[in-house]
């Protein structure tokens, strides 16, 4: 149905029908794909099941539409003060998944990488795993077998996987794909203020007087939270927005630093540096809750706005106006996402800007404080009990005797039986590359897509004897896995997330499993039985999972005891800690100044910047970073099978500042110490001339992730995604997206991969128009 | 049409109602609430019937004089056709007066309809490509096929539905079988007449002459004795499909009235109930109730006949625009004149057609005819533009 | 003042497609996206523009009036619905009149759909689904009172002006308090394409 006049060259080629319609009038290649007799909502028989969204931080609630035949087959708005009835495009689009195609139903098997995944009985499935897992703990030790576990499985599951790995695996080695995420944030909390989460629940938004975003593309990322951000400013607050790009939020910001990537230490060291300088420190407020204070002061003094200038590349000015905005504000409030938190100084990053709210003394008050906006859904809940390397439930450390104690107690195993400290996520891959892990089970996550220097990720995973995935579609991953285990979408069983509050929010099953689907925890509990650790493992429901971790959280800082499922329905989510049942939860933090340190202070911490791992040279003069869409969602295992998001944004691109000479559209290869990769080019002056920006969301050959370092922070283990060193070259053809993989036998949803193949790239960086190439 | 009416337009003048700030009414913009049941049913005033309040007295002297010419003619058709009445059933006299009615009340609509601006300049249009020797020589074959696929065989129903489309099809089969028997049969066109004076060979005569001579007890005769039952039970399955989506997909239900959408489908279904029941009574009850039902019946038939100009049967005379249209189109096409967007270079439809756009738009005093050289979206982008340049590039 | 009506202000969409999106899921077209999203400022910044129904009111819905079949039905209440099923004949005469650059056509169904406010959520009171989801209020549905109570010192403005004529909208635009005494410009006319002076 092209109306291409030129091909209308001979008299015969004139259909008869259909006519001429201007571009973007014409048919509805937006509905999906699903055709449209598929769509007709009827009248009668429908209910609404009251949950949450599966993707994001920020937790917008949702109704669920059920049919009487017990379906999913809808959104409807819900008016849960999380999001007041806002949903964003990945959010509304959420519920086709449930009843997707693509979907998992039987469990794949293979015993050798060369043969395919055929389907398979689970005892079958299972009885292979758990051998393979017996004969490689036998042959090469009990940490030969590592877990990797994700951040988007609901609380309940993340707690599952810690204790299946540490109990009935007895390896070390667990860790998640949260790693990958926040950690950095993370580790500064717990460094400032020993409790690992925001301070302020996001309608302190609301009463700020200024407003800091530092690498958060919120309109974006966090679509939902603009509403916060605009309310904020509709109350007259300033908003400030540090991003190399001019995202949606930054192009209307009152100021915009787009500083380069990597530099963001030394910006905020040196706007600390004007705040003193300008005598704009709360000197009160330092004096009584920090310490640490005179060393950072000491050192800012070496960052004055000029060599911030010249190390960030912006206006020295610019640094004098955030300074002046922020401390001058009568409340103000600092969140930041991956923009700083991807470094291999991630850590130091976001402790610069605790620094900043410290000495300022915005902190702990309504509409002033401090807070990272969390990526994954669970992203909070996932680091909080126990499937991170180094931590046990309830925010307990590994490493220390008291907290090993109590866990092995609520456990009932010995204490020499608990596994010591584990590796990181990436860390884990290495090792599986020098064959220190042979077996691995994923849960949750596709590394193909999401861990850095493809290559590296790709051969450990080749080399490991063993790995088993679970999964509702077909993940890169998974398809590259010897056992596919196929696992129950959120819709489909209940549990609770945290969000970026730290408010714990309940999700509600709308349906019942396609058959041959189970629970992860099913899973989980059934190999844990199979290796002879069933006793521990006796969980029928999400529920008596909470019930222990319940129990496995008491006392400790991240204290769930007094949240029950019953509570969260009534509430409609409670902020942790929250340690009885009559405790109303914790929405905002240090209100009197005290942190959880023994001590009650905000340690403030010394931070020098240093340059990012991959060194610029002659031949990688520019910057790549990378970063979401806002109609994918992570490795895009999800949306990329959703054709609404598909037909939004079909294929990634490569944004260029229109001062290298590419038109829009054109081949660009982007080119790094680690892969090359073709892209259209995204022509726009919203980004910096050095810069250049990759989404992520799709897997090779048309990966960013092919292209980044796995450089690590030290302290977080987070891997350097947001700078590498890059060149851009002209190039002859574009690579491909290639289709999601399927299951055997299946083909990926054809109606909703129709715009995949398309070469251009979207006209902005939220997606295509909804006229374009229609 | 030619001028909007509406309360809006006294309130023009009135700088502030550019704002919002004054004028207007309170709640204006309320539906009828939630107690109304089907929805905003009966509060819908058609772009045509507020048209059809304020026509200016030389369209409806037209129409009413074509509408007499017609109805005239047809009484005439009526005289000579039946042998000056020799051939008339005086019994289904009410049949023959609604469709005089009919006749008259569809020219009289029909003219209104194509004085308006956009259907005059469409409807000159149509038949100009339609009676164009040229176009004719060009593609003798585009006109009958046109007519086959959308007024025959309506395969645009099927992009909107299949279960539509089928359901059409039947009432629409069903209502021309109906309507080539009974119309003849009420204007005293046909008869069948039996040399034995109760059959069972029959002879079928048009106009008095003899057509066909057939058997009441073989195929043949069945099916001409039976034709009529044939339609009711087309017609049923199909006009009951769409009372049933009616009531239930909510898409249909959004903005549905009674009067225009409910009514159409239980005339149809009453007609051929009523009339199953009639062969029903004859053979099965001898006759039992057959008076009613004749009467019902009758009632319900001279209903839907002179509904039909007022109503969605209207659709039915208006249809053939289609054809018109798409051959217009067609023609544009065939000598390659396509208009591009001005902006970005897409064609937005054939030049002629463009051309015919901006007519209407003059006619109408729309002044804004210019902008359909331009493309929708490139409308929008322009629009957007000048927003962020003229009136605030972000949040203030 | 204006009753319940729907409010856009382009200054605060951040061009996600909530809007797109949701649009789909609203019953009375499910499956079928009405709304439009574009990007207007390509190639230098991310500004983005939603387009719903306009709902003219003066000159009248000029779609209907362009209609040859008489298919589009303005209700009582100002909602300029999407055309009759049974009368629609696809000419595309109102796609190519609507000065906003609103309906669409499916050719092969011969049919014209565009946005009709959700008539089926608004006529109950409800705010139709682009407006309940955007996550900014870019589309806001309301009065200008419950607007201006979130929003301080904001106007709105309801005319557009193309060349020399105006048109004066049942939805309007969110404007700054001190240019609420223009109306809207409408892009007409067009000066420049691509730097090419196109005033004749």
């Amino acid at each position: 149905m092209t109306a291409d006049p030129s091909a209308a060259d001979g008299r015969t080629a004139v259909p008869l029908d259909p006519s001429l319609a201007p571009p973007g009038t014409r048919g509805f290649r937006d509905a999906g794909g699903i055709p449209a007799d598929k769509w007709h909502a009827d009248q009668n028989g429908e209910t609404l099941v009251p949950t949450h969204c599966c993707f994001c931080g920020v937790q917008c609630g949702m109704y669920l539409r059920v049919d009487r035949g017990g379906k999913v087959f809808g959104v409807e708005p819900r008016n849960h003060d999380i999001n007041r009835m806002r949903l964003c495009p990945k959010g509304i689009n959420a519920y086709q998944q449930v009843n997707h195609p693509d979907r998992l139903t039987a469990p794949l098997m293979r015993r050798s990488r060369d043969e395919e995944l055929r389907e398979v009985s689970w005892d079958e499935a299972l009885d292979y795993t758990v051998s393979e897992i017996k004969r490689i703990q036998r042959d090469h030790g009990r940490d030969a077998f590592g877990v990797l576990g994700g951040a988007s499985l609901f609380s309940e599951k993340t707690y599952l996987v810690g204790k299946f790995a540490r109990v009935a695996l007895k390896t070390r080695h667990v860790d998640y794909n949260g790693r990958l995420c926040m950690v950095s944030a993370a580790g500064a909390n717990k460094l400032a203020f020993n409790i690992d989460r925001a301070g302020n629940p996001f309608s302190d938004i609301l009463l700020t007087d200024c407003l800091l975003l530092a690498g958060a593309n919120v309109g974006e990322c966090f679509p939902v939270l603009t509403q916060y951000v605009w309310g904020a400013r509709d109350r007259g607050a300033t908003l400030i927005v540090i991003d190399p790009r001019e995202t949606a939020v930054a192009r209307t910001a009152d100021i915009h630093v787009a500083l380069k990537s990597g530099t963001d230490s030394a910006f905020f060291n040196a706007v600390l540096h004007v705040i003193i300088e300008e005598g704009l420190t709360d000197e009160a407020y330092l004096a009584a809750h920090t310490t640490g204070w005179e060393e950072v002061k000491a050192n800012v003094a070496q960052y004055p706005p000029s060599r911030a200038a010249e190390i960030c590349g912006i206006p020295a000015d610019q640094v004098v106006q955030v300074a002046r905005a922020f401390a001058r504000a009568p409340k103000a409030m600092a969140f930041h996402a991956r923009g700083i938190e991807h470094h291999t100084q991630g850590v130091e990053n976001c402790l610069t800007v605790i620094n900043l709210c410290a000495a300022t003394g915005h902190i702990g008050k309504p509409g002033a404080g401090y807070g990272t906006l969390t990526g994954q859904g669970n992203g909070q809940g996932g680091r909080e009990h126990g499937q991170k390397a180094d931590l046990l439930p309830g925010g307990r450390s590994i490493l220390n005797e008291e907290h090993r104690r109590q866990i092995c107690e609520i456990w009932g195993i010995e204490e020499s039986e608990l596994p010591a400290a584990g590796t990181s996520m990436m860390e884990m891959v290495w090792q599986m590359q020098r064959q220190e892990i042979r077996g691995l089970i994923g849960i949750c996550n596709n590394p193909f897509v999401s861990l850095p220097n493809y290559a590296v990720v790709k051969e450990g995973y080749d080399t490991t004897e063993f790995h088993a995935q679970f999964d509702f579609f077909l993940s890169e991953t998974a398809a590259n896995a010897h056992v596919v285990f196929p696992v129950t979408i959120w819709a489909e069983d209940e549990g609770v997330m945290a969000n970026a509050e730290a408010r714990v929010v309940k999700h509600n099953k709308a349906q019942e499993p396609p058959s041959g689907v189970r629970t992860d925890t099913w899973v989980m509990c059934e190999i844990a039985r199979r290796l002879g650790a069933g006793d521990k493992f006796a969980f029928a429901s999400s529920r008596d999972v909470f019930d222990e971790l319940r129990r496995a959280s008491a006392g400790t800082i991240i204290d769930y005891s007094g949240i029950t499922y019953e509570r969260l329905e009534e509430t409609g989510g409670i902020a942790w800690p929250c340690p009885s049942t009559d405790h109303p939860g914790t929405p905002r933090l240090f209100e009197d100044g005290t942190t959880y340190h023994a001590d009650g202070k905000i340690h403030m911490q010394v931070v020098e910047w240093h340059p990012p791992a991959d060194p610029y040279d002659d031949e990688h003069p520019m910057t790549l970073t990378t970063g979401r869409t806002v109609a994918h969602f992570l490795s895009g295992n999800q949306t990329r099978r959703l054709g609404a998001l598909v037909e939004q944004t079909p294929r990634p691109w490569a944004e260029v500042h229109p001062s290298h000479g590419f038109r829009n559209g054109e081949p660009v290869r982007v080119v790094t110490r680690r892969g090359r990769e073709v892209f259209p080019a995204l022509v726009t002056e919203a980004i910096r001339p050095d810069t250049v920006f990759i989404p992520y969301h799709w897997p090779v050959p048309t990966a960013a992730n092919a292209l980044t370092i796995d450089a690590l922070d030290p302290r977080s283990k987070i891997p350097e995604y947001k700078v590498c060193a890059c060149r851009i070259e002209h190039a002859g053809a574009i690579d491909e997206v290639p289709a999601p993989p399927v299951a055997p036998g299946h083909v990926a949803y054809p109606e909703t991969q129709v715009s995949r193949t398309d070469p251009l790239p979207p006209s902005a960086p939220q997606g295509r128009g909804t006229s374009e190439r229609s | 049409m030619t001028e909007p009416p509406e309360p809006a337009a006294a309130e023009q003048s009135d700088s502030g109602a550019r704002t919002g700030t004054s004028g207007g009414k309170d709640g204006r913009r309320h539906g009828p609430g939630p107690g109304s049941g089907t929805g905003p049913s009966g509060t819908g005033v058609s772009a045509f019937a507020r048209a059809a309040r304020r026509l200016p007295r030389s369209v409806s002297g037209r129409a009413t004089l074509a509408g007499a010419v017609v109805s005239g003619l047809l009484v005439l058709a009526i005289v000579f056709g039946s042998r000056l009445l020799h051939d008339f059933d005086s019994a289904l006299l009410p049949y023959a007066v609604a469709t005089v009615f009919l006749a008259f009340g569809v020219a009289y609509r029909y003219t209104v309809w194509v004085s308006a601006p956009g259907a005059l300049r469409l409807f000159k249009n149509g038949w100009r490509s339609l009676f164009s020797k040229e176009n004719f020589r060009k593609a003798p074959t585009a006109l009958p096929k046109m007519t086959a696929t959308y007024l025959g065989f309506q395969k645009f129903l099927g992009a909107r539905s299949h279960a539509r489309w089928a359901a059409h099809q039947l009432i629409f089969w069903g209502c021309i079988l109906a309507a080539l028997i009974t119309f003849p049969l009420t204007w005293g066109w046909f008869t069948f007449t039996s040399g034995s004076g109760s059959g069972p060979g029959y002879e079928m005569r048009i106009w008095g002459l003899k057509i066909i001579g057939f058997d009441s007890l073989n195929f043949l005769g069945w099916l001409m004795f039976h034709g009529l039952d044939i339609a009711a039970v087309l017609v049923i399955p199909g006009a009951s499909y769409f009372l049933w989506r009616r009531m239930k997909d909510r898409g249909a239900i959004t903005g549905q009235r009674f009067a225009y959408d409910m009514v159409p489908l239980l005339a149809l279904i009453v007609i051929s109930v009523t009339g199953l029941l009639l062969t029903f009574s004859s053979i099965f009850l001898h006759g039992g109730g057959y008076e009613f039902l004749a009467i019902l019946h009758m009632v319900s038939v001279v209903f839907t006949l002179i509904y039909i100009p007022f109503g969605k049967f209207f659709h039915i005379v208006q249809r053939p625009a289609a054809v018109g249209m798409q051959l217009f189109k067609y023609t544009g096409r065939q000598d390659d004149q396509v208009f591009p967007c001005r902006r970005c270079g897409e064609a937005i439809d054939t030049g002629p057609y463009v051309e015919n756009l901006r007519g209407t738009m003059r006619d109408l005093e729309l002044g804004f005819d210019e902008w359909t050289e331009y493309c929708p979206r490139c409308k929008r982008v322009l629009r957007g533009n000048a927003y962020l340049t003229q009136v605030k590039k972000g949040f203030k | 003042m204006m009753g319940r009506t729907m409010f856009i202000d382009p200054g605060r969409c951040i061009g996600c497609q909530a809007c797109v999106s949701a649009c789909r899921e609203c019953d009375s077209h499910r499956g079928k996206s009405m709304i439009h999203l574009d990007y207007t400022d390509e190639g230098s910044s991310v500004a983005s523009l939603p387009t719903v129904c306009m709902h003219c009111e003066d000159p009248v819905a000029p779609c209907a009036e362009v209609c040859p079949a008489d298919a589009i039905l303005v209700t009582a209440d100002g909602v300029v619905q999407q055309a009759d099923t049974t009368r629609c004949i696809g000419c595309a005469n109102c796609v190519n009149a609507c000065p906003f650059g609103v309906p669409k056509i499916d050719l092969q169904a011969k049919l014209q759909l565009k946005c009709n406010l959700c008539y089926d959520r608004t006529a109950y009171g409800l705010a139709p689904m682009c407006a309940t989801v955007c996550p900014t209020g870019a589309l806001y549905y309301g009065t200008v009172e419950e607007l201006q109570a979130e929003r301080p010192g904001v106007q709105v403005a309801d005319t557009f002006v193309f060349g020399e004529s105006e048109v004066r909208t049942g939805v309007a635009m969110v404007v700054p308090a001190e240019r609420v005494r223009w109306p809207v410009p409408g892009g007409l006319p067009v000066v420049e394409i691509n730097g090419k002076d196109v005033r004749r």
